[in-house]
């Protein structure tokens, strides 16, 4: 015999998921609140790491080099760094600041400095010469070997870059999501299996009905099909409840956080997730919400005697 | 239409629900199965339905070996299958149209064929214009008429009912036997669990007897009144 598939059963399982959280209201929303805290969590970290991660970005579009050279480096050898430079690509927009520029920068750098600079001898800084490169470059190997050739040219004291701490705020972008994927995870699975616990009590609660529906020939899809769905939209609540949290805790923050830290706090909240990491959580939601609800389902076979 | 071959179930070793039973229920008849309490009737059903497997023989039910059937095929097997409870089984939470849409969502008939079909198995019961109420706004025999109508909502080809008259006074039973004659009369196979002595003696309806899970008597349909060990039985313990 053929199995029918009726035009009502997706309306049908809904139907009977949305009344079954209403029957258990508290039970339920034990469920929801477990998943919103599990991906409230995760919600923060990929938050704290979207906006870690954004800095790097800016900061690697800023990726400069800094050339110092020896403070009475001859003009010969600062015609031979020029030319190095010239001659190779990866350094762009280069410009020569002349010990004299250097002082004067200072000097307007730190205004409150000035009766220090002006008690000075003579000029205590080197000329250098400055340079941007692509972001795209700065871990690759060949210019890593640049910055060494540059580092053994005569006349050069020292070549700085800031890639050493953007890469340091890239491991720590990395630790935040595997510690935010790993503590989000384990919540998950303990939600999933508030939720498995949910289910189960709705099927013990629907049991009678359940044995009724087998004997008149139910398949196990119809008598699962509302179970599964009311995991999965205990799922979907407890995700949408996580972001409207997560996205009151982030513009509470944005306003109440103290100017005087904005430096700090401009860094953290900078923009909200984007929508791909607002659906992934969503889906994370709905995962551990059918999860749970099937781990109660399988049990839930026809025993036969 | 319902073959046992040489059946025997057993629960446990000191359990023994049923002994080498052997019996064949052709398509159209109407069988009384009757016994005492603890006789192995329910368990008979059961095993007719495949909640259960037996220990030992062979069942074939509407041409499929119930022992070889997969359980996949077990909805699809159930739907030829009308089963009435002595409970009833309603739904309380449900209106009586709801109970009867209810079974349609299981079996997968799509919606707007629901009312049309409630609506045509209520009438069969005479209970068409109950069909908003709620299974405690009736009375017995109304809702074991209401069972009887979602057994028959899906034209089966057997009718099972297990004491569908238990809980009711004599004039409600004879009704209710009334719409299962009906049904056999429209060519379900009715195979009907009871133990009331009246109701077998009026039908003159073939029975099979069953005692400590063996069968003990079978009496053929006859339009004589019936005198049998069937019947020896009831004296018994009556």
């Amino acid at each position: 015999m053929s199995q029918q598939v009726p035009s009502n059963t997706l309306a049908y399982f809904f139907r009977e998921a949305f009344r079954r959280i209403w029957v258990s209201k508290r039970s339920s929303f034990v469920a929801v609140a477990m998943i919103a805290i599990s991906l409230l969590i995760v919600g923060i970290f990929l938050l704290l790491s979207e906006n870690l991660g954004r800095a790097v970005t800016i900061a690697q579009g800023r990726s400069r080099v800094e050339i110092y050279l020896v403070a009475d480096a001859s003009p010969a050898q600062i015609a031979a760094v020029d030319r190095y430079l010239a001659a190779h690509r990866d350094f762009v927009r280069r410009r020569f600041v002349s010990r004299e520029e250097a002082l004067r920068r200072f000097a307007s750098y730190f205004t409150n400095l000035d009766p220090v600079v002006k008690q000075l001898e003579g000029n205590p800084f080197p000329p250098s010469f400055e340079c941007d490169i692509a972001p795209s470059i700065v871990q690759s190997a060949p210019f890593g070997r640049e910055v060494k050739e540059l580092r053994a040219t005569s006349g050069v004291d020292d070549v700085q870059f800031d890639w050493e701490w953007v890469r340091r705020l890239k491991r720590i972008v990395n630790v935040i999501n595997i510690v935010g994927l790993v503590a989000g995870g384990i919540l998950a699975l303990a939600a999933a299996f508030t939720i498995a616990n949910v289910i189960r009590l709705t099927m013990m609660l629907y049991r009678e009905e359940i044995e009724i529906m087998r004997l008149v020939g139910a398949t196990e899809r119809i008598i699962r099909g509302p179970f599964l769905m009311e995991g999965l939209l205990q799922g979907i609540f407890g995700s949408i409840l996580a972001l409207l949290l997560l996205f009151t805790a982030f513009l509470l923050a944005r306003r109440l956080l103290p100017p005087a830290n904005a430096l700090v706090w401009s860094f953290l909240f900078n923009g909200f997730l984007p929508w791909q990491k607002i659906v992934a959580l969503i889906a994370g939601g709905m995962l551990a919400g059918w999860f749970g609800s099937w781990l109660s389902v399988r049990e839930s076979g026809e025993e036969m005697a | 239409m319902i073959h046992f071959y040489h059946v025997t179930k057993r629960f446990d070793a000191y359990s023994t629900a049923l002994h080498d039973v052997t019996f064949h229920i052709e398509k159209g008849e109407f069988v009384f199965l009757t016994g005492p309490s603890g006789a192995g009737k329910s368990t008979l059903l059961k095993l007719i339905l495949r909640q259960i497997r037996p220990t030992e023989g062979q069942i074939v039910v509407n041409g499929r070996n119930l022992l070889a059937m997969k359980r996949s095929q077990l909805p699809y097997f159930r739907r030829e299958i009308g089963m009435v409870f002595q409970d009833f089984k309603l739904i309380e939470r449900m209106t009586i149209f709801e109970n009867l849409s209810f079974i349609l969502t299981a079996i997968g008939l799509p919606a707007k064929e629901h009312k049309k079909k409630a609506y045509g198995a209520l009438r069969a019961v005479d209970l068409q214009h109950k069909i908003n109420y709620y299974p405690l706004q009736l009375s017995g025999g109304e809702q074991q008429r209401v069972a009887i109508a979602r057994a028959l909502i899906n034209d089966p080809l057997m009718l099972i009912a297990d004491e569908p008259t238990g809980n009711l006074d004599p004039d409600l039973a004879q009704e209710v036997l009334e719409i299962f004659n009906d049904a056999n009369l429209r060519g379900s196979t009715v195979l009907l669990a009871t133990h009331d002595r009246d109701l077998i003696q009026r039908s003159n309806r073939r029975v099979i007897a069953l005692d400590h899970g063996r069968i003990v008597d079978e009496k053929p349909a006859t339009a004589e009144k019936p005198a049998s060990r069937a019947e020896s039985l009831f004296v018994n313990w009556s």
